[in-house]
């Protein structure tokens, strides 16, 4: 602590803080355009110039520590000119076409110079003009760097957060650009996070170009739909359509930052597509119809179909309430446990991963696993599929100095900030963590004696799991020791463990092994749907209640539906949200299996595969015209609201089934429109909802110290045992025996399931399926990037653009499981993600 | 005589031959010889505003025939009882002076006062308040008033002062009722 004086009053802070910091925290006002809280400081504005008294020259607050007997002026006449002064240099040669720049009227250089600046300017001279007509440098972002202030922050964010630094700045002076090499088209995510930094209209959003003005806009706060990551993002419409989705400073664990997915995957609210009346099987066609007769005909479904023959599954995009009441209809009702929420994974593989991630004990904030000294990524590529946890274990370990290790088999961004890497065979996450399992518990065997699993592994032996997982030992090792030298450790666990549940023990081991070992271990489960975890917590799980509590009896997974379903025996279905058609394992298998239900309802909101189905269709609404909660995959209950009114007759979903349950349970118990009710129900019945706090929402904080853990979901008593999982992906590849290359899935950067795919921006990004493999693999088989290949399989065969990725490991192909054209499961047996392929230029 | 009974004496003899009554219609026919105050509007005259008149709104071009428009919403934002709707595109066809030109310029006048806000807030001077002020209609939707009408090239020139009446046609058709002002017939109007 030092002593120190701001304007007069004396402060005791912290050493090493910077002024800026500690005359902010105290209220007083420093205009900045270069500084922001998670960038390197570069002082290169000169907005937030202050006076230290005794020093004849004013200091950048921005990057200048507090010394102890400083006395700081920040509002004397000296630094008050010296603002204006600046920002009338700043408009010497900005280009002041306000009425024409998108920003105008949110931008911080006008709202500077109303505030601080001078309102004429002294100097006469021509502008520079880098270029005439903005350029355009990625299918969303559209230059002007006329408009610049130099802050740098987008060539910051674009190498320090994001990663790819494709920015750079060219020249110097007025001549200072800040562009792509040769101002050519970009090749990189589209995250747009340059647009939400720049303070004036020089990177601009190309769809949201032209249509409106700040102040025509209405908005309302909202969560991103895509992936489980929680980001918070404020969308905003004009005249019924939504034209933006932007994050802001200081709001949510994601700040300002976003994915391409988050930022321009808004559009599908907008599509034409949508669903907007209700249809009903009449002769054999769907006809439009009324919602009574939907219903009408919904009563008569599902009165005519026996408990145990009915099935219920729920997409994971829904919001808590409504998978709740969803569970509810079913296990009350409806008397049925046939209920799921993931229908690309089993139970199974669900109660495992949940038990070795320790999901039962409560949320865990991302800050707090980066809090810790090594940090181990593992069974995600989490570039691709949660590129903000990306963005913010890549800031942090900067920061910080933790040692990350990567454990994948393909190369990822964020290799770049790992000190170690570990390319495995794919789907051997298991053998892998088994290994570092064996040498962790090493001195502790009395504690894993009676383990079942552990002594599995330990019959393999280390070199054998080794071997299997082509990592070698002494790689292995090298983690284990960087665990061992570490007094907390995280990890960041993806759902490559659901895909291959035979990996969930080894991760319980080596988690157990290092809290054994008197650690502090921290596990952030990595999820790809946006309210999967709350799924599971609100009970849409075959065998699990509210809250991981076992059911007395356990009902039927999707597959178990699918399977019951194909030999006749499922009475009646009700989807909502999914399409398993076209996403479950096997398509054709679920198509014909769905063609043998008695009755199929389907809830969606477009006109889907499954759909085309079903006996009743009901229109549900979208993120935007909707209220709820969702829980993210740290456990962080975060709420959205709605902004535009349904489409059509459509209603919102809560809606549809609190009427579906009204009309079963026989009583107007559950309210119809609202949702908060619901809520007050969760956090009465789910004992780990009951102290969630949902106040922090729309709380925004300048320092960028985001974390608020008040709003975490508690821990459950329930405990939950590693359940016995048959099959494996090993003994799957074995018996297709080897082809070349092992084909795996996962989401594509720009996708998340089949929804973004009626996204026209996002659609923009990538023309056609693409299969990815390592460079080394190219040069081998003689084939570059952009070619055409075809990939064959014992069981289909596809041609499709070849693309290389620097860093996988050999013999790993990647399809994307989001592609219509080629749908990657029809390469696996049903219910595996894993296959042998053989790839050759077509 | 008292004055008393003098002036009551007079008052009777003013009375008797209707002095006050002859002084009024002498007022009243004295105009019958002085020309007419009121315009023969619509049947044979029309009134030419000054230039400082505030009647229906004009989007202007520039000597280039370029739209002045940039549709930065500064006038819809201004108008206090918001009667202007702008919706922007982009048009690199070189429609406007910049690339951002107004796909919807749209006010409302049934709503509008004629403050002339909009005028103010403009900052390419593309709206102005004009010289039209014949705004009767029959019908909701003639109210609203749009781009393409509001760009037409005003049938007052810039270059006429106003304050001036001219004499007129006035053309009742199926369209409606137009009265066609005649510019190089005007007169000055009494005062």
């Amino acid at each position: 602590m030092v002593n120190i004086k701001i304007n007069g009053k004396e402060l005791k802070v912290e050493a090493g803080k910077l002024i800026l910091d500690a005359a902010r925290d105290e209220g007083h006002d420093i205009p900045t355009f270069c500084y922001q809280a998670d960038l390197m400081g570069i002082g290169s504005c000169r907005m937030c110039l202050i006076e230290i008294e005794g020093q004849k020259k004013l200091q950048p607050s921005c990057i200048t520590p507090v010394m102890d007997g400083m006395s700081i002026l920040t509002d004397s006449p000296t630094v008050v000119s010296a603002r204006s002064s600046m920002l009338e240099f700043l408009l010497t040669d900005h280009a002041l076409d306000c009425p024409v720049c998108d920003k105008g009227g949110e931008c911080e250089l006008q709202d500077m110079v109303y505030k601080h600046g001078p309102h004429t300017g002294r100097h006469a001279e021509p502008k520079h003009r880098h270029h005439g007509k903005d350029y355009v440098l990625s299918p969303v972002i559209i230059k002007n760097s006329n408009r610049c202030v130099q802050c740098t922050k987008c060539v910051r964010v674009c190498s320090e957060i994001v990663g790819v630094g494709v920015l750079g700045s060219i020249g110097r002076g007025i001549h200072q650009e800040e562009t792509s090499f040769f101002k050519t088209y970009l090749d990189c995510d589209h995250c747009g996070n340059c647009i939400e930094v720049c303070p004036v209209g020089c990177f601009m959003r190309l769809p949201y170009r032209y249509t409106s003005r700040s102040w025509d806009l209405k908005s309302a706060d909202s969560i991103c739909t895509y992936c489980a990551t929680g980001c918070r993002v404020v969308i905003e419409e004009r005249d019924g359509l939504l034209v933006r989705s932007r994050a802001q400073l200081g709001v949510g664990l994601n700040s300002e930052t976003l994915c391409a997915r988050g930022r321009f995957g808004y559009d599908i609210v907008n599509s034409d597509d949508r669903l907007t009346t209700p249809m009903v099987k009449k002769y054999g066609k769907l006809e439009p119809a009324t919602w009574e007769e939907a219903f009408g005909a919904i009563r008569k479904g599902f009165r005519s179909s026996s408990p145990a023959r009915t099935g219920g599954l729920i997409s994971p995009r829904m919001t808590n309430e409504e998978i709740y009441l969803f569970s509810k209809l079913f296990k009350g009702p409806l008397q049925s446990n046939n209920v799921d929420s993931s229908m690309r994974w089993s139970p199974e593989a669900v109660e495992g991963f949940a038990a070795a991630t320790s999901m039962t004990a409560g949320g865990v904030s991302i800050f707090d696993c980066m809090d810790s000294q090594s940090v181990f990524v593992v069974g995600t590529q989490l570039s691709d599929e949660n590129p903000v946890v990306d963005y913010i274990v890549r800031r942090i370990s900067n920061a910080n100095g933790v040692q990350v290790a990567i454990a994948s088999s393909r190369g990822m961004k964020l290799d770049s900030c790992a000190s170690q890497t570990l390319r495995h065979a794919p789907a051997t996450e298991g053998d892998l963590l088994g290994a570092a399992a064996l040498l962790l518990a090493d001195k502790d065997a009395v504690r894993f004696a009676g383990n079942a699993d552990f002594n599995s592994i330990k019959a393999t032996g280390i070199d054998t799991l080794a071997a299997r997982s082509g990592v070698s030992r002494s790689e292995i090792e090298a983690l284990v020791s960087s665990f061992g030298s570490s007094e907390t450790v995280g990890i960041i666990a993806g759902t490559e463990f659901l895909r291959f549940p035979e990996g969930s023990a080894s991760l319980a081991l080596v988690v157990e092994a290092l809290r054994g070992a008197g650690k502090k271990v921290t596990v952030i489960p990595v999820l790809d749907r946006c309210n999967q975890r709350g799924a599971w917590e609100m009970g849409a799980h075959p065998g699990l209640g509210t809250a991981y509590s076992r059911e007395g009896v356990k009902g039927l997974g999707f597959a178990g539906m699918m399977n019951t379903a194909s030999e006749g025996k499922l009475d009646s279905i009700y989807i909502v949200g999914e399409n398993p058609v076209v996403e479950y394992g096997d398509g054709n298998f679920a198509r014909d299996a769905i063609g043998k239900v008695g009755f199929v309802v389907v809830q969606d909101t477009f006109m889907t595969e499954t759909a085309a189905l079903a006996d009743v269709i009901l229109p549900g609404v979208t993120f935007a015209e909707k209220d709820g909660t969702y829980t993210n995959q740290e456990g962080r209950v975060q709420s959205i609201n709605r902004l535009l009114p349904p489409p059509g007759d459509a209603k919102r979903d809560l809606e549809i089934i609190s009427t579906i349950y009204n009309i079963f349970s026989g009583t107007d118990d559950v309210p119809v429109k609202k949702s908060a009710g619901i809520f007050a129900e969760i956090r009465e019945k789910v004992s780990t909802y009951a102290k969630v706090d949902l106040s922090f929402n729309n709380e925004k904080n300048t320092f960028n110290d985001l974390d608020n853990k008040e709003s975490l979901v508690g821990g459950s008593s329930a405990s939950l045992s590693m359940p016995q999982v048959t099959g494996s992906a090993a003994s799957s590849l074995a018996s297709d025996g080897h082809a070349g290359f092992t084909l795996v899935t996962g989401n594509h950067l720009y996708h998340s399931g089949r929804l973004s795919l009626r996204s026209e921006i996002l659609g923009g990004f990538i023309k056609g399926a693409i299969v990815e493999i390592s460079e080394e693999d190219a040069d081998r088989l003689g084939i570059t990037s952009g070619e055409k290949v075809t990939v064959a399989g014992s069981r289909y065969k596809a041609e499709l653009v070849l693309k290389t990725r620097k860093g996988s490991a050999s013999g790993v192909a990647f399809i994307a499981e989001n592609y219509n054209d080629v749908p990657v499961h029809k390469f696996f047996r049903r219910g595996e993600s894993v296959a042998s392929v053989k790839i050759a230029r077509s | 005589m008292s004055e008393k009974c003098k002036a009551k004496l007079i008052n009777f003899v003013k009375k008797s031959v209707f002095a006050d009554f002859i002084r009024g219609l002498y007022i009243t026919f004295s105009y019958n010889f002085e020309g007419a105050m009121t315009l023969k509007y619509p049947d044979s005259e029309k009134w030419i505003p000054y230039r400082r008149f505030r009647g229906l709104h004009t989007l202007n071009k520039n000597s280039e025939g370029k739209e002045l428009c940039v549709a930065c919403e500064l006038c819809s934002r201004a108008c206090p009882t918001d009667c202007i709707t702008v919706i922007p595109e982009e048009n690199d066809a070189g429609r406007g002076i910049a690339d951002r030109v107004a796909k919807v310029w749209e006010v409302d006048l049934t709503r509008c006062m004629f403050c002339g806000y909009c005028e103010d807030a403009c900052p390419t001077t593309a709206v102005r308040l004009g010289r039209e002020y014949e705004l009767a209609c029959t019908t909701l939707e003639r109210g609203t008033r749009s781009r393409d009408e509001l760009l037409l090239p005003q049938p007052v020139p810039e270059a006429l002062t106003g304050g001036v009446v001219a004499k007129a046609r006035f053309i009742r058709s199926a369209d409606g009722i137009k009265v066609v002002a005649e510019l190089g017939k005007v007169r000055q109007r009494k005062l």
